[in-house]
């Protein structure tokens, strides 16, 4: 038997290379869009599943502290710390801020924990460098992606901070670089000189620089203890928020990145429908040249099914080559982009599965124009 | 009429014929742009018959060759193949594409050969269509190559060879499927004399050999001798010439 897609192909084989190749960065660009949206979720649970607390105390009716402001005193982590299966309880404090060095300008979530504390807020696996902090002042731990070294001294509002520890793909809920300080410090950059300190300072008959604010309680529970009842009993208790760590990561999802990622799916959808029109466009421009050829195949008795087959090898044989080298041209620039890029091997195959049923759907035209062929047009004119 | 013949002739003569055209029209175009082309056609080609078609350009040749092998579909009349009525006042073939690949060879003014095929590829798609192995297409693809003079260029694609050589390996192709009838337009005219002549002669062998029946169009009188009708479109009607002296064998 003689195959006359292969031979077809292997006879215009450069232009049909770069024709796939060409749909291929097309559909490369699709992986990466979707790798981008893995990526905007992947962030979103990052730091929340970095963070060893099984409940986030949270200011009343907020849904804090991502979502939505949240401020409570600090020293309600010692009445919820006393409630039943509390283990330990500590603030937190999250502050965005922007940083510039000689790489340029960038956005950072400071994150401020109690360094002397019991809740590890660094997973201690992505410390790449130095340690994670042990004084309570003018200690900070950075981001690898800030290009910050070991030891080097970086200007915070009126302090220069030391940098002792560089950790690895650690990530703001946004996506953005982190940053680690002392809560006692973290809170003076925060909340220092504003009214809302006065007051709450003036109330407490506290006078100092610390507003003694967090922005959530975070809490470790004892063994055995389910963090859905705990976190009823500490709202009863307290008239505060609280969040189980799964509550919290599902209203990052819902809440915080919803948008963007709806965004971005559309995005993904509508590159998705090009692809698929261009790869159309592409076989029935592939069949009309060759329209003279189906016409003699079928003057001399070539039935429509072997001339059919044809085309939707070529097609298929197109997508499946544009496919892998879309998957490599998005595997070579996934890393040069800022953020996170997560390329999922179910969504290749997922993509896959979209790009033959679509390249099926795309041979309709060719198909219909070799069917619609007439083949005394063979000698005809 | 036909009852007529199978009384006299009896069922032998009956599975004899080839071709049987009655009463054939063609007209293009529609209403003020309405052509005659051939109005009334009525002839009979038994196997092995060698007929030659000769008429002025423009008098219907090649439109009355594509509606025996029906690519062209006739106004009106009656076309048998082989037995088979394949149009009566409408097309009443089963399967055109099939009854082409297995019973009819087509050659034509150009080679029509398929350009991203190489030569044996290009002969031996019909066969393989066909059904036939392998070890039988082969050496039948070579052997027709090679009497035609082109067994060289087996692995070669059509656009390095010459148009005559084209032209031999598009008449492989026509005689690949061991056809029962071979539709010919002018199928010497991009070839020299003395391949002109080979190439009538091989087809006369096959025609007498296998029983194969022709029909070639051609405007060569040199070539007239080699057939046993002449086939002639006179004032739109087919006329036939029974060529019973001179024919060489
Ligand atoms: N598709 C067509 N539409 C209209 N006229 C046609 C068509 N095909 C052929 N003809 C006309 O029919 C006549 C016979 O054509 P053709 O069979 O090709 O002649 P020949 O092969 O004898 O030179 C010519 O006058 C030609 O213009
Ligand atoms: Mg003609």
């Amino acid at each position: 038997m003689i195959n006359l897609a292969f031979k077809d192909i292997k006879h215009s084989f450069t232009k049909f290379i770069i024709t796939a190749i060409s749909v291929g960065i097309l559909l490369g660009i699709v992986i990466i869009m979707i790798g981008v949206y893995r990526g905007m979720i992947f962030d979103a649970k990052e730091l929340v599943k970095d963070i060893k607390a099984d409940l986030w105390v949270v200011q009343q009716d907020t849904l804090g502290p991502f979502a939505q402001t949240s401020k409570v005193h600090e020293d309600l982590k010692d009445r919820i710390s006393y409630q039943d299966g509390v283990k330990y309880a500590e603030g937190i404090t999250f502050q965005n801020i922007q940083m510039q060095n000689s790489y340029g300008a960038f956005k950072v979530m400071l994150v401020g924990y109690d360094p002397l504390g019991k809740i590890k807020v660094i997973n201690p696996n992505k410390i790449i460098a130095g340690r994670a902090l042990k004084n309570e002042h003018y200690e900070i731990v950075v981001s690898q992606k800030t290009h910050y070294k070991l030891g080097e001294k970086i200007k915070l509002g009126r302090d220069y901070y030391t940098v002792v520890g560089i950790t690895k793909n650690t990530v703001s809920n946004g996506g953005d670089y982190l940053m680690f300080v002392s809560l006692k410090d973290a809170q003076i950059l925060q909340f220092t000189y504003t009214n809302e300190r006065i007051r709450s300072d003036e109330a407490r008959g506290i006078k100092g620089d610390n507003p003694h604010l967090v922005n959530a309680v975070i809490a470790k529970l004892k063994d055995g203890y389910n963090p859905k009842i705990v976190a009823k009993n500490i709202e009863d208790a307290t008239h505060k928020t609280v969040f189980t760590k799964g509550e919290q990561i599902k209203l990052l999802l819902q809440r915080v990145i919803k948008k963007s990622s709806k965004q971005i799916g559309m995005f993904t959808a509508i590159l998705i429908i090009v692809s698929i029109v261009i790869i159309a466009l592409i076989i029935y421009t592939m069949t009309l040249e060759k329209i003279k050829e189906i016409s003699i195949l079928k003057l001399i008795g070539i039935s429509n099914l072997k001339i059919i087959k044809m085309i939707m090898q070529e097609t298929l044989i197109l997508g499946i080559l544009a496919f892998i080298s879309g998957n490599i041209f998005a595997r070579l620039i996934a890393g040069k982009f800022p953020k996170r890029v997560v390329l999922e091997l179910g969504d290749a195959w997922a993509l896959f599965a979209v790009i033959i049923v679509a390249s099926i759907f795309a041979s309709v035209f060719g198909v219909y124009k070799v069917l619609k062929t007439d083949p005394s047009e063979a000698i005809g004119g | 009429m036909s009852d007529e013949f199978l009384m006299k002739n009896g069922e032998k003569q009956m599975n004899n014929i080839a071709i049987k055209v009655e009463n054939l029209v063609k007209k293009f175009g529609k209403g003020e742009n309405e052509v005659t082309v051939i109005n009334g056609a009525d002839f009979t080609l038994k196997k092995g018959e060698f007929a030659a078609l000769v008429a002025p350009s423009g008098a219907g040749k090649t439109t009355l060759l594509m509606m025996i092998g029906c690519v062209l579909e006739p106004t009106s009349g009656r076309i048998e193949i082989g037995g088979e009525v394949v149009y009566d006042n409408k097309w009443t073939v089963k399967d055109d594409r099939a009854l082409r690949r297995k019973k009819l060879g087509f050659i034509f003014q150009a080679h029509y050969l398929i350009p991203f095929l190489n030569v044996e590829e290009n002969v031996s798609l019909l066969p393989y269509e066909n059904g036939e192995p392998e070890k039988v297409v082969k050496p039948r693809v070579k052997g027709l190559l090679d009497y035609l003079g082109v067994g060289d260029k087996l692995k070669n694609m059509p656009s390095e060879l010459s148009g005559g050589q084209n032209q031999r390996v598009a008449i492989a192709r026509a005689l690949a499927n061991n056809p029962s009838i071979i539709l010919a337009d002018e199928p010497t005219a991009a070839l020299d004399t003395k391949r002109s002549v080979d190439v009538v002669k091989l087809l006369r062998k096959i025609a007498k050999e296998k029983e194969v029946t022709i029909i070639m169009v051609t405007h060569d009188d040199r070539l007239l001798p080699y057939c046993d009708k002449v086939l002639t479109i006179v004032d739109k009607k087919v006329e036939v010439k029974e060529q019973l002296e001179g024919v060489i064998i």
